[in-house]
C-alpha cells in the first residue's frame, strides 16, 4: 500500500508538473507574435526574394507522412499483442498505446526543443522552444524550407513515440505498469531527445554525430539501434520470465500479428519516404527501396528457416519483413533499389540467425526480438549505408564504400558504437535505479495470473 | 479560382482517413458488445457508411451545402450533385467542389453511425436503417447547413465550429441520449454484467479512429499548409493529454488503469479537440484535453444514477466532450492561430463564449426534439426493438443468420 502511494506520488507528481509548464509556458507565448513579426519584417528587408514559404504538395506529404507513422504505434502494439500469451494481451497493447499518448505530451513540452532546438555545443538542444514557444506555422529553414515548422515538428514526433514502444518487446509480460510509465519518460527524454540531436539537429549548429558526416536517412542509429540496444539491456537487467525455457510460451493470436506487421509496412513507407521531407523524386526513391527491402527480408527470412527448419512460418515472414524495413531504414534516401535487395537479404539472413540461433546460446530473454530485429537490424543497415550509398542517388547525401568513399563506413562505425554505448549504459542506470526504487518486475504471483487482470483488471476476450 | 495539387492531394487523401474512422468504429463498438452482437454492431457502422453515401449524393448535400434559403436550409438545386463538378466551388478555391463534397459525405456517414452505440445489442436492422435515412435528412443536414452551409448559426450568429463539435459529437451525443430513451434498456441492463467480449477489437478501432481524426480535424483546413499542420498538431496532442489524464483519474478513482479507459479518454480528447482545432495554440489543446477527460469520466461514472442504458456512452463521450469542446472554443481561439477565426475569453473577446453557447443550446433542441419524432415515427411503423427472444440470441444469429466467431477459446 506504502509503495501503491509512492507510485501515485510520482505520477501525480509528473502530471503537476506537466501543468506547471503550461502555465510556464503559455506566459512567453503572448509576446510572441510581436517578436514574430520583427523578424518577419527584418527578413522582408533583407532578402525578400527568398523568404522560405509552404508547399502545398509537400506539406500534403508531410502531414500523410505523420498520419502513417502515427499509426505504427498502434500497428506494434497489435504486433507485440499477438505474439504473447493470451493472458498479456492487453499489457502489451497498453504499453504502446501509452506511450503515443505519453511521448506526445512529453514531445510538445520539452522532447522537441532538446532534440531539435537551438544547438548547445553539439550535445544537446536548449530549452529555447519549451512548450512548442516560437514553433509556429511558418517554415524552419534549418530543417525544412517548404513546411509549416510544426509539421516538422509533429513528424519527428511520431518517431520519437515509437522508438520507446519497439523496447517494450524486450521486457513484455513481466514489467510493472507504473515503472514502464516512469521509465518511458526518463528514456526519452535523456536517451532518445539527446541521441536525435547528435544525429539530426541542425538548428544553430550541427550535432555532433551530424557534424561527423554520419548518415542516418530515417532513423537507423536514432531510433532502431538505440532501441535494439536499450532492449538488450533491459532483458539483461529485468531477467528471464518465468518459465522461459522450460514451458513453450507460443503466440496467442497470430493474425493478430500479421495485421500488426501490414500496419507496421504501410506506416512504414511514411516513416522513410517522408523522411525526404518533400514530395518529390527522393521520397518516390525512398519508398521504393523501403517496399524492396521489406519484400527481399521477407522471402529470404522464410527462404532460410524453410532450409533450416523444415517449415517457413508465417510469423517468421512478418519477422523478416520488418527485419528489412529495419535495414532500409537509414540507407533509405541514399541507395538504389538495386542495393536495396542486397540489404533486405542481408537483413533477413542476419536476423533470422541473431533471433533463431544465437539468442537461444546466449540464453537472455528478449521476449518478442526487440534487441535481435532492431539492434541487430540497424546496425546492419546503418553499416551497409556507409557500403552502398551513392551520391548518384542523392546528392546531398554522400558515397560509400562500394562507390569508392572508404571514410563514410568509418563514421558509420563510430555513429553506431557511440549510439550503443551511450543508450547501453544510461538505460541500465535508469533501470537499476528504478529496481531499487519502484521495483521492475509484477510479483511472482501476478506474473502468473498475467498482467492484464494483475496490472489493468481487465481481460482481452469474454468468449 | 484555381485548383492547387497539393491541397488536393491533402483533401483526397483526407477522405480517406474520415472514410476509414466508420469501420474502425465498428470494430470500437463491437468490442464493447457481447459476443452474440459483435456482428449486429459492425453492421451498423458498415451499412451507414454505403446507405449515407447514397444520400448524401442524391439529396443530403444540396440540403445541406446547397445554395441558401433563408439561413435555415440548403435549396434542391444540387439534387443529384447537378452542376457539383470538378471545378472549385463556393466552399473552397483550391479544390474540386466534388472532392469538398465527398470530404463532408464522410461526415455524414460517421455521425448517425456514433449514435449507433447508444442503442446497440437491442435494435431491429430494419428499424436501424430507417432511422438513419430519415436522421440524415431532417437532423444532420440541416444542421450541417446551419453551421457550414451558410446558415444562420455560422453566418449570422457567428458560432466557430472548425470540425463538427456540433454538427456531428453534440448532434449525435443528443441524438444518442434520446434514443436510449426511447428505446429502453438492454435485457437484464444493471442486473447481470456484460463485459466487452474483445477489447483488442476496440483498441484496433480507436488507433484507426485517431488515425482518421487527423483528415477528419486537419482536413477541415480545406488546404494543405499552416492551419492544417497546426489542427493536426493539437488533434494529437488534446488526445494524447485526455488518455493520460483519463488513465491517472481512474487509477486514483478505481485503483487500477484499464485500456477501455485509454481509449476512451483517447475518444474524449479527440471530440473536444474538434471544433477547436483549426483556432488554438498546442498548450490550449493540452488543457483542453485534459479537462475533457475529467468531464467524460465523471458522465460516465454518473451514467447509472439516472438509470439510462447508452450501451457504449455515446452521450458521455460524444455530447459532454462536444460540449466541452465547443465551450473551450470560445474560451481558447485565437486569431494569432488562424486569423480567420475569432478571439476567445482569454484573448480578450468575451461575447464568443455567449456566441457558442447559443450555438450548442440551439443544437442541444433541434436534435432532442427530431431524434425523438423520428424515433416514434419508426417505432410506429416498425417497430424499433427485436423481440426479448431475439435479444436474448444476439442480433447475429436473429438479424443477419450468422456468427462472429466459430471459434472455441480454452
Amino acid at each position: 500500500m506504502k509503495k501503491k502511494r509512492g507510485i501515485f506520488g510520482v505520477v501525480l507528481f509528473i502530471f503537476i508538473f506537466l501543468q506547471l509548464n503550461i502555465v510556464f509556458a503559455e506566459e512567453p507565448k503572448a509576446g510572441a507574435p510581436a517578436k514574430q513579426e520583427a523578424t518577419a519584417s527584418a527578413q522582408a528587408s533583407a532578402a525578400p526574394a527568398h523568404a522560405p514559404k509552404n508547399d502545398a504538395g509537400d506539406t500534403a506529404w508531410m502531414l500523410i507522412s505523420t498520419a502513417l507513422v502515427m499509426l505504427m504505434t498502434p500497428g506494434l502494439a497489435l504486433f507485440y499483442g499477438g505474439m504473447v500469451r493470451r493472458k498479456n494481451v492487453l499489457g502489451t497493447i497498453m504499453q504502446s498505446f501509452i506511450i503515443l499518448a505519453l511521448i506526445s505530451v512529453q514531445w510538445v513540452l520539452w522532447g522537441y526543443t532538446l532534440a531539435f532546438g537551438p544547438d548547445k555545443g553539439g550535445i544537446i538542444g536548449s530549452l529555447a522552444w519549451f512548450g512548442l514557444n516560437g514553433v509556429g506555422t511558418d517554415p524552419n529553414p534549418d530543417y525544412a524550407a517548404t513546411i509549416p515548422h510544426q509539421a516538422f515538428m509533429i513528424f519527428q514526433m511520431m518517431f520519437a513515440v515509437i522508438t520507446p514502444a519497439l523496447i517494450t518487446g524486450a521486457f513484455a509480460e513481466r514489467v510493472k505498469f507504473s515503472t514502464f510509465i516512469v521509465f518511458t519518460l526518463l528514456w526519452a527524454t535523456l536517451v532518445y531527445d539527446p541521441i536525435a540531436h547528435w544525429v539530426w539537429g541542425l538548428s544553430g549548429g550541427k550535432g555532433w554525430l551530424n557534424n561527423l558526416g554520419a548518415l542516418d536517412f530515417a532513423g537507423g542509429t536514432v531510433v532502431h539501434i538505440s532501441s535494439g540496444i536499450s532492449a538488450l539491456a533491459a532483458a539483461l537487467i529485468i531477467g528471464k520470465r518465468k518459465g522461459y525455457g522450460t514451458e513453450s510460451m507460443p503466440p496467442h493470436n497470430v493474425p493478430m500479428v500479421v495485421l500488426g506487421a501490414a500496419l507496421l509496412w504501410f506506416g512504414w513507407f511514411g516513416f522513410n519516404a517522408g523522411s525526404a521531407l518533400s514530395s518529390g523524386g527522393l521520397a518516390a526513391s525512398a519508398f521504393v527501396v523501403t517496399n524492396t527491402a521489406c519484400a527481399a527480408a521477407a522471402f529470404t527470412w522464410a527462404v532460410v528457416e524453410w532450409m533450416h527448419r523444415g517449415k517457413p512460418t508465417v510469423l517468421g515472414a512478418v519477422s523478416g519483413a520488418v527485419a528489412g524495413l529495419v535495414a532500409i531504414t537509414p540507407a533509405a534516401g541514399f541507395v538504389s533499389p538495386m542495393s536495396s535487395i542486397l540489404i533486405g537479404i542481408m537483413g533477413g539472413v542476419v536476423c533470422y540467425f541473431s533471433v533463431s540461433v544465437i539468442k537461444g546460446k546466449l540464453g537472455y530473454d528478449d521476449s518478442l526480438d526487440a534487441f535481435g530485429i532492431h539492434g541487430v537490424g540497424g546496425t546492419l543497415g546503418a553499416l551497409a549505408t556507409g557500403l552502398f550509398a551513392s551520391k548518384l542517388v542523392n546528392p546531398a547525401g554522400n558515397d560509400g564504400l562500394f562507390f569508392g568513399n572508404p571514410s563514410l563506413l568509418v563514421n558509420q562505425v563510430i555513429a553506431v558504437v557511440a549510439t550503443a554505448v551511450y543508450a547501453f549504459v544510461v538505460t541500465a542506470i535508469l533501470l537499476k535505479v528504478l529496481d531499487a526504487t519502484m521495483g521492475l518486475r509484477v510479483s511472482k504471483e501476478d506474473e502468473v495470473t498475467g498482467l492484464d487482470l494483475s496490472q489493468h483488471g481487465e481481460s482481452g476476450y469474454n468468449f | 479560382m484555381k485548383i492547387d495539387t497539393g491541397d488536393t492531394a491533402w483533401l483526397l487523401f483526407s477522405i480517406c482517413l474520415v472514410m476509414l474512422m466508420t469501420p474502425g468504429l465498428g470494430l470500437f463498438y463491437a468490442g464493447m458488445a457481447r459476443r452474440k452482437n459483435v456482428l449486429g454492431t459492425i453492421m451498423h457502422s458498415f451499412t451507414l457508411l454505403c446507405v449515407v453515401s447514397l444520400i448524401w449524393i442524391i439529396w443530403g448535400y444540396t440540403i445541406a451545402f446547397g445554395p441558401d434559403k433563408g439561413g435555415v436550409i440548403g435549396s434542391l438545386e444540387w439534387f443529384g450533385l447537378k452542376g457539383v463538378g470538378q471545378e472549385p466551388g463556393r466552399y473552397s478555391s483550391t479544390i474540386p467542389h466534388i472532392g469538398f463534397m465527398l470530404f463532408q459525405g464522410m461526415f455524414a456517414v460517421i455521425t448517425p453511425a456514433l449514435i449507433a452505440g447508444a442503442f446497440a445489442e437491442r435494435i431491429k436492422f430494419s428499424a436501424f436503417l430507417l432511422f438513419a435515412v430519415l436522421w440524415v435528412t431532417f437532423v444532420y443536414s440541416p444542421l450541417a447547413h446551419w453551421v457550414w452551409g451558410g446558415g444562420w448559426i455560422g453566418s449570422v450568429l457567428g458560432a466557430l465550429d472548425f470540425a463538427g463539435g456540433t454538427v456531428v459529437h453534440i448532434s449525435s451525443g443528443i441524438a444518442g441520449l434520446i434514443s436510449a430513451y426511447v428505446i429502453g434498456s438492454r435485457k437484464g441492463h444493471g442486473i447481470q454484467p456484460m463485459p466487452p467480449h474483445n477489447r483488442t477489437l476496440t483498441v484496433t478501432g480507436a488507433a484507426l479512429l485517431w488515425f482518421g481524426w487527423f483528415g477528419f480535424n486537419a482536413g477541415s483546413a480545406l488546404s494543405s499548409g499552416g492551419i492544417a499542420a497546426s489542427a493536426l498538431v493539437n488533434t494529437n496532442t488534446s488526445a494524447s493529454a485526455a488518455t493520460l489524464s483519463w488513465i491517472l483519474i481512474e487509477w486514483m478513482h478505481r485503483g487500477k488503469p484499464t485500456i477501455i479507459g485509454a481509449v476512451s479518454g483517447s475518444i474524449a480528447g479527440l471530440v473536444a479537440i474538434t471544433p477547436a482545432s483549426g483556432y488554438v495554440g498546442p498548450i490550449s489543446a493540452i488543457i483542453i484535453g485534459t479537462v475533457a477527460a475529467a468531464f467524460c469520466y465523471a458522465a460516465v461514472m454518473l451514467k447509472p444514477r439516472f438509470g439510462y442504458d447508452d450501451s457504449f456512452d455515446v452521450f458521455a463521450i460524444h455530447a459532454v466532450g462536444g460540449t466541452w469542446g465547443a465551450l473551450a472554443t470560445g474560451l481558447f481561439a485565437s486569431t494569432a492561430v488562424n486569423p480567420a477565426g475569432l478571439d476567445g475569453l482569454f484573448f480578450g473577446n468575451p461575447p464568443l463564449i455567449g456566441i457558442q453557447a447559443i450555438a450548442i443550446v440551439v443544437t442541444y433542441i433541434y436534435v432532442s426534439v427530431y431524434s425523438f419524432i423520428i424515433l416514434k415515427i419508426v417505432d410506429l411503423i416498425i417497430g424499433l426493438r427485436v423481440d426479448e427472444e431475439s435479444e436474448l440470441i444476439g442480433l447475429d444469429y436473429t438479424q443477419h443468420r450468422e456468427s462472429g466467431y466459430n471459434i472455441k477459446l480454452g
